[in-house]
């Protein structure tokens, strides 16, 4: 069944519409406005669900410009990965609106917080289920964008500043290369519909990989759509945007910066998987993937604050689904596929029920250090149930639901390295170090729950319902999901949950044959594999190096603290490199309108006058002087009038003279047959004049006496675009070029009278100019009056705003 | 019926007049935007606005000549009377607009130097400039 048209429409662009309400609605509601979004995020999770339930697939599509080569259309595309995003987005949007309620209590700026973040659901939705190459760009853009204003929320400090900063122009930075690499796909495939027809670009992959690889831009392509996805899902070495992006208020964390953004780079990934798969697809996202799994992971334990710890350890698990769908070689390709498109969803739950856990700690404990924790599930004692699921989910202890993801990347790892030996060994190896870490800070970050509390902790108040609820409605989320393992091993599978599954790993799978339709099951296992040893392996490690936790901590962090081991230190110097190029700005830029108009019209006359020396135009010869002799009058009192203007011993005489200049060039407007320009001309000359006088009464005289070399410096900069000025009229008025433009009215206006009077009789007018100004340029003479409503508006606003004392 | 007859304007046809060389113009120009120039460059802010309006007065007369001065008035009907040219009416009527906008520009720019003196207790653009380094 085809997606309705009007449901796709509302899922997008209900968020969109509601932010765009939110200050009306702030007005009405106040706080409760939290709960209003919420209910939006509901609505569009309730028609994603439709849609999944329904088995509407398929592609919605508004065409915008329907022109050969030209197809611009806003199209989106439904299969299982777009509606696995999309019930995140909108799903964790209910969660997260709700408990913002509760959180943003006592927060500044609550009404640009709730339009950012419904605005922020749009793009995500929009990312989730775009079709077209250029209108994923957009969303992906837009949640950067938004993911800046959030980060930025509390914009007075500058440590916030600082990651927001950050953040925008590492992840927008990878975007352009993400673009780039676009237009390569795009160019070879000859659309920019990536999905949904017969000519999409997935459609055609295997030509669209040959073609590439002919030009040689198979490569290329490949990096830069991999730059994109690593820049936004915080791979190394550019995750280091991520653990500054916690200077957000805690649901933002929760909601961009663990469950949603950051998964629309492996989203991209896995969107691209069947496009581009190739060997160096799985070299590049695999060691990609594997590395960031187990830096981060060492990151994480080396970290002091509960939301910094998160946020590692967000990096390390999108590493880990990346890592998933970069496997792609012989026969472990799907279990590739169930490792990203399982974990995608496992992650999602147990993080964003970790990122609310720590937001109640912060909130009510008043700290995120993690030294001065402890003990905390005698007053917290929901938020604790709540961590002992997320947090042994996320360590991937069984029965949690992180264990299944997990095992299914020790399968994929080891069946790959058994397939192709080698080198290849190192990849279950390494899966199984990088888990060792996570297993050790989900312990640490369980164990602050439990164990004695620091004297210096005062005591903890018990959070409202409305940030305990959607803790507890992922932490049940991420327990269903531990539980239907356990069921699973006993034969009774949780169908639904694994069809959808089996869904987002069509979509992502590469060969349409093989894996199409496999049946997708998880359950725990009840016989001794390799995976289960590499499970047992990390968890038995992890459990003996615990109770060094607190020496491994300090050794990590004296690593980090080594300029050339930091990522950080790359980032900050290259951006103080940049911040030094302010000496050019200082000298360029002084603040003095003269050396701006200087620069700009010297730059400009020496431009052009270099264009025609270059492209050798020779001047017309003198052929006697062709303007009749009144106009020749005119035109010299003109000069002479300005002449006067710039030699004017007062403001009202420099005024005065100023309008002969005026009035003279009307006179050359009759003489010209430009009978409209002359009296458009007199009209304004007269009102200019009478404005000038109003204005001067009020300014003081000014003679501004200038040096001798000021002036003679200045007497040249206006000979030379004097002289410019010069050549290009005598260039230009010698030139005839053939099809004027003009000719096309001068015909319809009756000057051949064989061409009848055309402009008369459509366009209702005997003058041609008038005719043209509202009829074929009426836009110009709307843009005419915009200009002068803006600049009446502006008047009254610089005056009377004044005036009202609203400056200072 | 409008598309058919608009399509028709594909031939060529000169009912301009034919560029000459305009060397009282070029002249005249020339010696306009230098002055005007001159004024930009001055310390004192009204004198500043006068630089522009002299520009953009420049500027108009400009594109009036690009439009060919020996021509007649471009009226629907003009052409019966014997006249071959007629003066260039899209370029009156971009002229026309631009004008306009001038006298916007000009009226804004003079309200902003009033605001200026009133905050700034002063006119001279070199002060101004001072007090924000």
């Amino acid at each position: 069944m085809q997606p309705n048209q009007w449901v796709m429409a509302a899922i997008v662009g209900l968020p969109f519409l509601a932010a765009a309400l939110t200050p009306l609605v702030y007005r009405l509601l106040g706080e409760r406005t939290a709960y209003a979004s919420a209910a939006v995020a509901a609505v569009s999770f309730v028609l994603v669900g439709q849609l999944a339930i329904t088995d509407a697939r398929g592609l919605v599509s508004w065409t915008w410009i329907d022109a050969p080569g030209f197809d611009v259309a806003l199209s989106f595309y439904v299969d299982g990965l777009s509606l696995l995003i999309g019930f995140l987005a909108s799903g964790i949007g209910i969660l997260i609106l709700t408990y913002s309620g509760g959180y943003m209590h006592e927060e500044p700026g609550k009404m640009k917080f709730y339009a950012t973040l419904l605005a922020f659901m749009g793009s995500m939705l929009g990312v989730a289920f775009a079709a077209d190459l250029i209108v994923l760009f957009v969303f992906w853009e837009l949640t950067s964008i938004s993911s800046f204003i959030l980060i930025g929320h509390y914009t007075g400090e500058t440590s916030s500043q600082y990651a927001a900063r950050k953040s925008m122009l590492i992840t927008v930075a990878g975007g352009l290369f993400m673009l780039l690499g676009f237009l390569l796909v795009a160019g070879e495939g000859g659309t920019f519909q990536l999905l949904g027809t017969d000519q999409a670009l997935i459609a055609q992959a295997e030509s669209i990989r040959e073609g590439l690889r002919a030009d040689g831009l198979f490569v290329p392509a490949l990096v830069l759509i991999g730059i994109g996805a690593a820049a936004k899902s915080a791979q190394v070495p550019l995750h280091i945007w991520l653990p500054n992006a916690m200077e957000a208020p805690t649901p933002v964390s929760a909601f961009l910066h663990s469950a949603t953004m950051v998964k629309a780079g492996v989203y991209l990934v896995g969107r691209f998987r069947p496009l581009l798969v190739s060997d160096e697809w799985q070299l590049l996202f695999v060691t990609m993937g594997l590395v960031t799994m187990t830096v981060a992971a060492i990151l994480a334990v080396g970290a002091s604050d509960i939301k910094e710890l998160l946020a590692y350890s967000t990096a390390s698990h999108l590493g880990l689904i990346i890592a998933g769908f970069g496997v792609i070689g012989a026969g472990a390709n799907t279990y590739g596929a169930e490792t990203g498109a399982f974990h995608i969803l496992n992650h999602a739950a147990f993080k964003a029920a970790l990122f609310l856990v720590a937001g109640i700690i912060a909130h009510e404990a008043g700290t995120r250090m993690i030294d001065d924790l402890g003990g905390l599930w005698r007053e917290l004692p929901i938020a604790a149930a709540v961590t002992v699921v997320a947090a042994l989910g996320m360590a991937g202890v069984p029965p949690f639901n992180g264990f299944y993801s997990k095992e299914f990347l020790f399968e994929a790892t080891y069946e790959l390295a058994h397939a192709s030996g080698g080198l290849w060994w190192i990849l279950p190896a390494v899966a199984v170090f990088g888990s060792v870490f996570t297993f050790l800070y989900s312990i640490r970050f369980l164990m602050l729950f439990f164990g004695e509390k620091p004297d210096a902790l005062g005591h903890v108040h018990a959070p409202p319902w409305s940030m305990r609820l959607p803790a507890v409605v992922l932490a049940v989320v991420a327990g269903i999901i531990g539980i239907g393992g356990i069921t699973g091993a006993a034969g009774v599978h949780i169908e639904p949950l694994e069809a959808f599954v089996s869904q987002v790993v069509d979509a992502t799978a590469i060969e349409h044959g093989g894996e199409h339709g496999a049946h997708f099951e998880y359950y725990l296992p009840t016989e001794l594999t390799v995976p289960v040893l590499m499970s047992a392996t990390t968890i038995g490690l992890g459990a003996v190096v615990y109770p060094f936790y607190g020496q491994l901590r300090d050794t990590i962090v004296r690593l980090r603290s080594v300029p050339v081991l930091s990522a950080n230190w790359y980032y900050d110097s290259a951006v103080d490199g940049l911040d030094r190029s302010r000496v050019v700005e200082s000298t360029i830029q002084t603040g003095l309108l003269r050396t701006y108009a200087l620069v700009l019209l010297l730059a400009v006359s020496v431009m052009t006058l270099f264009a025609y020396a270059a492209t050798a135009v020779g001047l017309p010869s003198f052929s006697g002087i062709v303007s009749p002799v009144p106009m020749v009058i005119v035109l010299g009192v003109a000069v002479v009038a300005a002449f006067a203007v710039t030699r004017a011993p007062s403001h009202v005489a420099g005024v005065l003279t100023l309008s002969i200049l005026g009035f003279m060039v009307a006179i050359f407007y009759i003489l010209g047959d430009a009978p409209d320009l002359a009296l458009t001309q007199l009209l304004i000359e007269t009102l200019v004049l009478v404005l000038f006088l109003l204005v001067l009464d009020k300014l003081p005289p000014f003679y501004g006496e200038a040096r001798r070399s000021i002036l003679a410096r200045d007497a040249i900069a206006s000979g030379i675009v004097g002289i410019t000025v010069f050549v290009t009229v005598l260039v230009t008025t010698a030139a005839n070029p053939e099809n004027r433009i003009a000719n096309f009215f001068l015909e319809r206006g009756g000057v051949p009278a064989e061409h009848g009077t055309w402009i008369l009789d459509y366009g209702g007018g005997a003058n041609i100019v008038n005719v043209i100004l509202v009829d074929f340029r009426a836009f110009d003479t709307l843009g005419e009056i915009s200009v002068i409503a803006m600049a009446a508006l502006s008047v009254i606003a610089l005056i009377a705003m004044r005036e009202r004392g609203e400056t200072q | 019926m409008m598309g058919s007859v608009l399509a028709a304007g594909g031939e060529a046809g000169a009912y301009v007049p034919a560029r000459e060389p305009q060397f009282v113009l070029a002249v005249v120009l020339g010696l306009l935007f230098a002055l005007g120039t001159f004024l930009v460059l001055r310390r004192d802010i009204v004198r500043v606005v006068w630089g522009i309006t002299i520009l953009s007065q420049a500027a108009n007369v400009y594109l009036v000549t690009m439009g060919g001065l020996a021509g007649s008035v471009p009226f629907v009907g003009h052409g019966d009377h014997g006249a071959t040219a007629t003066t260039d009416p899209l370029v009156q009527a971009l002229v026309l607009t631009a004008i306009v906008i001038g006298f916007g520009t000009t009226a804004f720019a003079l309200v902003l130097t009033y605001r200026v003196y009133e905050e700034h207790g002063t006119i001279d653009l070199t002060e101004i400039g001072d007090t924000h380094e």
